[in-house]
């Protein structure tokens, strides 16, 4: 087992290292360089936007920037092999340990390892504060609606499982395609006009406060405005989560139900099941203990590798809602070609997927006895 | 004892047979109907009830695209001078069937029609571009094995970490700039991970087989046996995804279009039309993002029955 998840992990550096590759390769390709801002402006002059480079170290060649943008590098050392190439001594840190140790060894404190994001172009604000500040609509949002998705999606999966080819798994089926057919967008766009349209004015149309009353989410007025009124505070956010929500639920709930379903079906047709059968044991007590927890380890595995998806994949439901979250970030800082952010977004959700495949992997051979080493 | 029953015939074959047999004189040989394995399989699809509706609509569609905007009365590059000012747009009508837009006063069937050439363009082209890279890769990868797949393999693991509508978003963005062929590259380029995985499984347990065995005994070069041997074993696998990316394609593709990162408005898409939709929804403009959405839906079921479809047909040991 130790052995299985040492093998595992050293399996996901290659890939981390890959991923941190690909994103920096967002920030070389991004149209007009790190100075495209200046480009409009006529006060800045090119010997400024020179000296503005030679500030930020990107007068360097590309892989002295990389390992420095990794951490590994110390950015006060400018030797370099070839010319191009961080020399041996430019890894060790300022305390004469290795850079790419913790800020209190080493004595740096640059980089993504250790945890520096950079500043973001549009805003100027560190990019991590940022993220995180962006980070508690995405949960919130994402929590209730995993957890009504999860339950509905088993409950149809198990129900259209024991009762197969009847006219509820029928139904189920339908659902299951047209729901998969059908844009997050356009479904979106249909709730605001039908609860939030000009014939019924039941719920907010988007946003996650409503601006006559509080101030916006996340501001320090807000958790001022919070402390005074909690439940109505509470009540307002419950207001303007029920449409985003409910547009993650029926779009997730598609895929997941027929997952259920086809886990469920394995798990039947099972001999366990059989002979638990031919015991004389009840129905009921067949497909609850002895099915239903079997079918449901693949299904909790499948979640699990959703969950970091739901980091971003909610971008389509939060832009339609404005639901100011990490979705919206990214449309903004894509607007804005606020690439900072943007590589920060995309290395935390590619770090989270990857370890949520490990935890996943790991976690399904502890469960399921069956799986050797 | 009684003789043994032949199989029964029926009065009406038998006398179809002696007919036959006499028209064609002495020389008359039962005539086995041959079949191929492409018509094999189009037999197999036909009872496919759900598959042959999603063909019916998807040809539906493709001929909509090709001569809809040429028999409609209006031009999609002229935008017509609203005659009096309804900021909400018209509701349909005998004259507007799917309505006109809010604003410019757009006939929204005519948006739908035109739409459609460019999405379905994209959904297909890309998809074509991602199997394509995504079977030679795994392929490669299946077949070589070793380092090479290795490597190859760790390519796919950090492509399939990114978060792809991410991905796609940012990238349409930087380099797209509203070009259709820049984006059809991009989501070609960013939908071939999940074949690559495929093929390469195919290519593990297809290569282990004794045809491929024998057919390396008798000294068939490699190439042969990866495009004649083994890849035709593999197709249905790959027909079935590649039905699922066009759907993902279209529907990814509307989304980056409606944000406006996607296609250029003066190529429609059914993303891009609806672009203006949204401030339009509060005053109850419904029919405007709804044809195009409902476009969007058909095309996805026609698309998936048709895989469901093919999936069936191709499938060597499935009987019908």
């Amino acid at each position: 087992m130790t052995k299985y998840v040492i093998r595992r992990v050293i399996q996901a550096i290659p890939v981390l290292f890959g991923i941190t590759i690909v994103v920096y390769g967002i920030l070389l390709a991004a149209p007009g360089g790190p100075t495209a801002k200046f480009n409009n402006n006529p006060r800045v002059t090119l010997a400024d936007r020179e000296a503005f480079k030679r500030s930020w170290g990107l007068d360097q060649p590309i892989p002295v920037q990389y390992c420095r943008w990794l951490g590994a590098c110390n950015p006060n050392v400018d030797d370099k092999i070839l010319g191009i190439l961080p020399t041996p001594a430019a890894l060790l840190g300022p305390s004469g340990w290795p850079n790419i140790l913790p800020q209190g060894i080493s004595g740096s404190s640059n980089g993504i390892l250790h945890g520096d994001f950079g500043v973001s172009v549009d805003s100027g604000e560190p990019v991590g504060p940022r993220i995180a500040r962006a980070a508690l609509p995405t949960f919130i949002l994402a929590t209730f609606a995993l957890i009504i998705w999860i339950a509905i999606a088993i409950l149809i999966g198990v129900y259209a499982a024991v009762k197969r080819y009847s006219l509820f798994d029928q139904i189920a089926t339908i659902f299951a395609y047209v729901g998969y057919a059908m844009p997050t967008f356009w479904l979106g766009i249909m709730l605001i006009y039908l609860f939030s349209g000009p014939g019924l004015h039941l719920l907010p149309a988007g946003g996650m406060t409503t601006t006559r009353v509080s101030p916006p989410f996340g501001s320090n007025e807000y958790w001022v405005y919070f402390g005074q009124k909690p439940i109505a505070a509470i009540l307002d956010i419950g207001a303007h989560l029920i449409l985003p929500v409910f547009t993650l639920v029926v779009v997730n709930i598609a895929g997941d139900s027929r997952f259920v379903r086809a886990s469920m079906l394995e798990a039947l047709s099972q001999d366990y099941v059989r002979t638990a059968k031919a015991k004389g044991l009840s129905g009921r007590s067949v497909t609850f203990k002895h099915a239903l927890r079997n079918a449901l380890l693949p299904v909790v595995t499948n979640i699990g590798l959703e969950i970091p998806f739901l980091f971003t994949g909610a971008i389509v439901t939060e832009t339609i809602f404005s639901w100011p979250g990490i979705g919206k970030l990214t449309i903004d800082s894509t607007n804005a070609f606020d690439y900072p952010t943007l590589m920060g977004l995309l290395l935390i959700t590619s770090v989270l997927v990857v370890f949520a495949n490990l935890v996943a992997d790991v976690a399904y051979a502890f469960v399921d006895p069956r799986i050797k080493f | 004892m009684t003789e043994p029953r032949l199989p029964a015939v029926t009065e009406p074959a038998l006398e179809e047979i002696e007919r036959r047999a006499d028209e064609a004189g002495q020389d008359y040989e039962v005539q086995l109907e041959s079949l191929n394995q492409w018509q094999l399989a189009w037999r197999k699809f036909r009872k496919h009830k759900l598959a042959l509706i999603g063909l019916g609509i998807l040809v539906f569609l493709i001929v909509a695209a090709i001569v809809g905007p040429i028999l409609s009365p209006f031009v999609f590059n002229q935008i017509p001078k609203p005659d009096k000012t309804v900021y909400a747009g018209r509701p349909p009508s005998l004259a507007h069937l799917f309505g006109e837009t809010g604003g410019l006063q757009r006939d929204v069937l005519q948006l739908v029609v035109n739409g459609a050439r460019t999405s379905l363009i994209i959904g297909f082209t890309s998809m074509a571009i991602g199997v394509l890279i995504g079977t030679i890769v795994g392929s490669i990868a299946g077949y070589v094995g070793g380092f090479l797949d290795n490597v190859l393999m760790r390519i796919v693991d950090v492509m399939l970490s990114l978060p792809l509508l991410f991905v796609i978003l940012v990238a349409s963005k930087f380099f797209g700039n509203g070009n259709v062929l820049l984006i059809i590259v991009i989501f070609g380029l960013l939908s071939w991970m999940g074949i690559a995985r495929l093929v390469r499984s195919l290519f593990l347990s297809i290569r282990e087989r004794e045809f491929v065995e024998a057919a390396k005994a008798v000294g068939v070069r490699d190439r042969r046996i990866i495009f004649r041997h083994i890849l035709p074993n593999a197709v249905s696998p790959i027909v079935v995804s590649a039905s699922l990316i066009v759907a993902g394609n279209i529907i990814t593709e509307a989304f980056v279009s409606f944000l406006g990162f996607g296609v250029n408005p003066i190529y429609p898409t059914w993303g891009n039309v609806l672009s203006n939709a949204l401030t339009f929804i509060p005053v109850g403009n419904w029919w405007w993002p709804f044809f195009p959405g409902l476009a969007i839906i058909l095309t996805v079921l026609a698309v998936n029955f048709i895989g469901d479809g093919l999936r069936d047909a191709l499938d060597p040991r499935s009987r019908v």
